[in-house]
């Protein structure tokens, strides 16, 4: 870890030297209080972590340390669901490229020569100086990709097929309904008929509902004999 | 004795079981009406029963108080605003998950509830066992067990109702439900911004608008911004704000995380109340299922049952209504007998009993097809017969739910219409109030026996056969036009749960079939009585009329003729002479009946609206019968009676030779029939519509329907006219 911090140092001390950014020094303690953090950090915490090293900084002045680390593109920013922005580091010794799930946010690092040379050539042919590069493509993961081949809207299954109920989609209000009526996401459904057009009968337990084709086109289900209960619900992170 | 009035109200989840227990606690003193605004049925019922004056009220059966529908709405507003003594929520114990759904809403409310856990029988059949003493402790509210249809716990109901309504608590506050952290922070930030504005009479439980608001309930908010005027402002949008942040940390509205933080803690009561046993028995309902909507076979099916219930109605029917139509015979010759001849003894005969009677026979049939379409109602069939017919339904854009209503209007229009109510969205319900009417009811089905019989002999049959399927085939294409024209199909997401076939129950059948027929007596009884006292009065005056031909000097002249002859006539010869003198009198007679008719107010309103009906082959005598089929249509063949025959009954061969004799051709017929069929539904009808949708959808509908009605007439008596020659 500790060479790749130097290496990443280095990097940003030259950025900063030749763009001409003040308080440099500063920064760099700024920086190498950052590096050495393993998770996502806020602007409030790295000033705590600063403060207990005995460097006491204005957060103000670490929040835009940060934001210049982040336009340069040492460190990412995150805002995750209460809206407050964490920062995480950017290993620019150590790369990788990722393919980063958008269904699982699972991560998938790869590295390939070809690319990296062939980024290379692109950027001296523009003549631009690449000082690092960042790759990242998004898309749905094999495991993923699996699972959603299995799912189905409930318009698709068979006559006498069983099936669980993975999701509903559509408005709020059709989800509501549908949800105070007893039908819900990992509920077991039995299709009594199916014509292939117009309304359709499901059975839920001892209940039986008819289902206008546009409603039960949204709701997705997923074959029985694979499902267990609550087995590949989305694993949000 | 104290009579104190305490208010119950039933609510549960639809096929709960709920109307069973209403009928079997108020038995026949129900009251049917309307609720306030809306064309929802309001059934209320008047008990005494331990001293206590009991107001049952039964609510529309839902499955939630979010309001989606009219029920739902107006079932919440009855809780809110009439705040009931007592409410009794009928749970279904067989599906219990479900039914504690609406159960946790009702507790929400603040109001004080009382679970019937009904079919407990069914439940322990399907191998769940209640524990109904746990059940209360958790929820704090009192539990009862009862099976409705066995007519068991319904005393302990009430008793427990009556004590409840009497006892001061309600849910102790520590047993409601409970949300995940963020929610009940957002919930009491609501609240706090609510308490800051508001006064101690505002109606509503606090917590309980502070979560319909998180949820965005719109009519919550209006209430709101009408209680508080301009302070609701802050309120809105603290809760629209707070809205926006659940949102974002849940990703997800926050109505479905509530619902489903509700199924949350059903769960966990029912993982302490219901014990499974791993016994299951088949389902009896889903394998009847399997073969009712089957793709080959449930088409089949559904088309012997409708056969078999016409059928049923019209043959069966015939025997009651030869003898109401004896009774009606004897009647009006007792009325003969007894009343001296006059104006009264006419007005009576020919006016009132007439003009009734001539309606009244067709109760037998209606009692019958409404009592086939109960029976279809209370086994659960109707359900999977709406289902089969969506599909023919879909072709008006309409669902399948809109077959009921046109099959009832097979008996008579009235029903049919109040039956849209069913329906949830309005679009559907207007357009199936317009097509209604071309549903050939068994008012018209006189006119065409009448006519049909007389022109068509052979092919009476066949030919009525085809008016019906026109009827239908006129509201298919009629509701097509609707929808694309001025009723754009927002295709709501449909879902509706098919009740689970059930063996019906004499006295639920009955209450049904008196429910609906009683609306035809009261058209009876209302519009068709007056209206035909308005159209004896037209034809009988005025009195003075000016005959072409002095009708009693000419009979004097007949009777001395003939007395002259008989006198010097041989015995043998004397007899013949007499009846000759009999049938010149009553050929006299009826030549100055009709010149009456002729002159008459009626007859002169015939003559001045028969330039319209010309076009399509009728005389004035036409043209005054159709106008009189307005009141009902049943009217026209007794206007024709009078106006024709002007002897013997409606129905006698009198009328056919009349007819025949009349210089009517059968295309004139035919014309006659296609325009008795669509033409502007009987003025019950018509007040119905207007009551069900408003005045303009009634003009539109009286406006068009009979246009179509001339129309085709005209095209098929022009049309025909063409043809022959």
């Amino acid at each position: 870890m500790g060479n790749i911090h130097t290496h990443e140092r280095r990097q940003f001390e030259k950025l900063f030297d030749q763009e001409e950014i003040d308080c440099l020094q500063q920064r760099l303690a700024i920086l190498d209080a950052f590096l050495q953090t393993e998770q996502h950090v806020t602007a409030d915490e790295l000033t705590d972590i600063l403060k207990k090293q005995g460097q006491g900084f204005e957060k103000p002045f670490v929040e835009e340390t940060l934001e210049l680390m982040r336009r340069y593109g040492f460190a990412q920013k995150n805002r995750f669901e209460n809206g407050q922005a964490r920062y995480e580091h950017r290993h620019l010794g150590d790369h990788h490229d990722h393919m980063i799930c958008t269904k699982c946010n699972r991560i998938i690092e790869f590295e390939d020569s070809r690319l990296e040379n062939l980024q290379q050539e692109i950027a001296r042919s523009y003549g631009f100086h690449m000082l690092q590069h960042r790759m990242e493509i998004y898309g749905i993961c094999d495991r993923c990709l699996k699972d959603r081949m299995k799912k189905m809207p409930l318009t698709a299954a068979k006559i006498g097929e069983r099936v669980v109920i993975r999701e509903l989609t559509g408005g709020s209000s059709s989800r509501l309904r549908l949800m105070s009526m007893g039908l819900r996401v990992n509920d077991e459904l039995e299709v009594i008929t199916n014509y292939g057009q117009g309304q359709m009968v499901v059975a839920a337990g001892n209940q039986r509902y008819v289902l206008g084709r546009g409603l039960a086109r949204k709701i997705i289900v997923e074959p029985y004999s694979q499902a267990s209960p609550s087995g590949s619900k989305d694993s949000a992170p | 004795m104290d009579s104190r009035q305490i208010r119950i109200a039933l609510t549960g989840n639809p096929n709960s079981g709920k109307t069973t227990i209403f009928n079997h606690l108020t038995g026949t003193r129900q009251k049917v009406g309307n609720w306030p605004g809306v064309t929802v049925e309001k059934k209320e019922g008047d008990i005494e029963k331990f001293g206590c004056q009991l107001k049952i009220v039964d609510l529309p059966g839902t499955y939630s108080l979010t309001p989606f529908s009219i029920e739902e709405i107006v079932a919440r507003d009855y809780i809110l605003e009439d705040r009931p003594d007592v409410v009794i929520d009928i749970i279904d114990a067989s599906n219990l998950e479900r039914s504690l759904y609406l159960a946790n809403q009702l507790r929400e409310l603040d109001c004080k509830v009382i679970f019937a856990l009904n079919m407990a029988d069914l439940a322990r059949s399907r191998g769940y066992k209640i524990d109904g003493e746990k059940l209360s402790e958790l929820l704090g509210v009192p539990v009862v067990f009862t099976v409705g249809n066995k007519k068991e716990g319904l005393d302990e109901l009430l008793k427990t109702a009556v004590e409840y309504a009497e006892s001061g608590t309600g849910i102790p506050e520590s047993r409601k439900v409970r949300y995940s952290k963020d929610i009940e922070k957002a919930i009491s930030e609501v609240r706090e911004e609510l308490e800051s504005r508001i006064g101690p009479d505002f109606p509503y439980n606090r917590r309980w608008t502070a979560v319909k608001l998180l949820e965005d309930d719109t009519i919550i908010k209006q209430r709101l911004e009408k209680l508080l005027g301009t302070d609701s402002a802050q309120v809105l949008e603290k809760a629209q704000q707070l809205r926006d942040k659940l949102a974002d940390l849940f990703h997800e509205e926050p109505e479905i995380v509530m619902t489903d933080e509700r199924y949350g803690f059903i769960a966990g009561i029912l993982k302490e109340v219901v014990t499974t046993s791993s016994r299951r028995r088949v389902d009896i309902s889903r394998n009847i299922d399997l073969v009712l909507t089957n793709r080959f076979l449930g088409f089949p099916i559904f088309i012997f049952f409708i056969w078999a219930m016409f059928q049923i109605t019209f043959t069966v029917g015939a025997y009651p209504m030869a003898w109401l139509d004896a009774g009606i015979s004897a009647l009006s010759s007792g009325v003969d007998a007894l009343l001296p001849p006059g104006v009264f003894e006419s007005f009576l005969l020919e006016g009132v009993i007439a003009g009734v009677g001539s309606v009244i026979i067709f109760l037998p049939n209606i009692v019958l097809l409404f009592f086939c379409i109960a029976l279809f109602e209370d086994t659960g069939y109707m359900a999977r017969a709406a289902f089969l017919m969506d599909r023919i339904m879909h072709l008006i854009g309409l669902h399948g739910k809109s077959f009921i209503p046109m099959l009832m209007g097979f008996g008579c229009n009235v029903p049919a219409i109040m039956a849209t109510r069913a329906l949830e969205s309005r679009k559907d319900r207007i357009l199936t109030v317009l097509i209604t009417p071309f549903m050939s009811c068994s008012a018209r089905l006189p006119v065409y026996i009448v006519l049909a019989g007389t022109f068509f002999a052979a092919y009476a049959g066949t030919v009525i056969f085809l008016l019906y399927l026109s009827g239908v085939v006129v509201a298919i294409v009629t509701g097509r036009l609707f929808r694309v024209i001025l009723l754009k199909g927002e295709d709501a997401p449909f879902v509706m749960e098919l009740p689970p076939y059930r063996l019906p129950m004499l006295k639920s059948l009955l209450i049904h079939m008196w429910d609906r027929s009683k609306m035809f007596l009261k058209k009876m009884g209302g519009v068709i009585l007056v209206g035909s006292i308005i159209i004896w009065v037209l034809s009988a005056y005025p009195k003075a009329i000016d005959y072409s031909v002095d009708y009693g000097a000419r009979m004097d002249q007949v009777h001395a003729e003939y007395a002259e002859k008989i006198a010097s006539a041989p015995a043998a010869e004397a007899r013949k002479l007499e009846e000759e003198r009999t049938a010149r009198i009553a050929d006299l007679r009826r030549a100055k009946r009709i010149e009456h008719a002729e002159k008459s107010y009626l007859g002169r309103i015939g003559r001045f609206v028969s330039p319209v009906f010309e076009p399509i082959g009728m005389d004035w005598r036409g043209s005054v019968a159709i106008l009189t089929g307005f009141v009902a249509k049943e009217v026209v063949v007794s206007t024709m009676g009078v106006l024709y025959a002007a002897e013997g009954d409606a129905e006698s061969d009198a009328l056919h030779r009349a007819l025949r004799n009349s210089g009517m051709t059968s295309l004139a017929a035919l014309s006659m029939m296609v325009f008795v069929l669509l033409y502007l539904p009987c003025l019950a009808t018509v007040a119905v519509i207007n009551r069900e949708t408003g005045t303009r959808w009634m003009i539109l509908s009286v406006v068009y329907t009979t246009a179509i009605a001339w129309l085709a007439a005209f095209f098929i008596y022009q049309g025909g006219r063409l043809l022959m020659a």
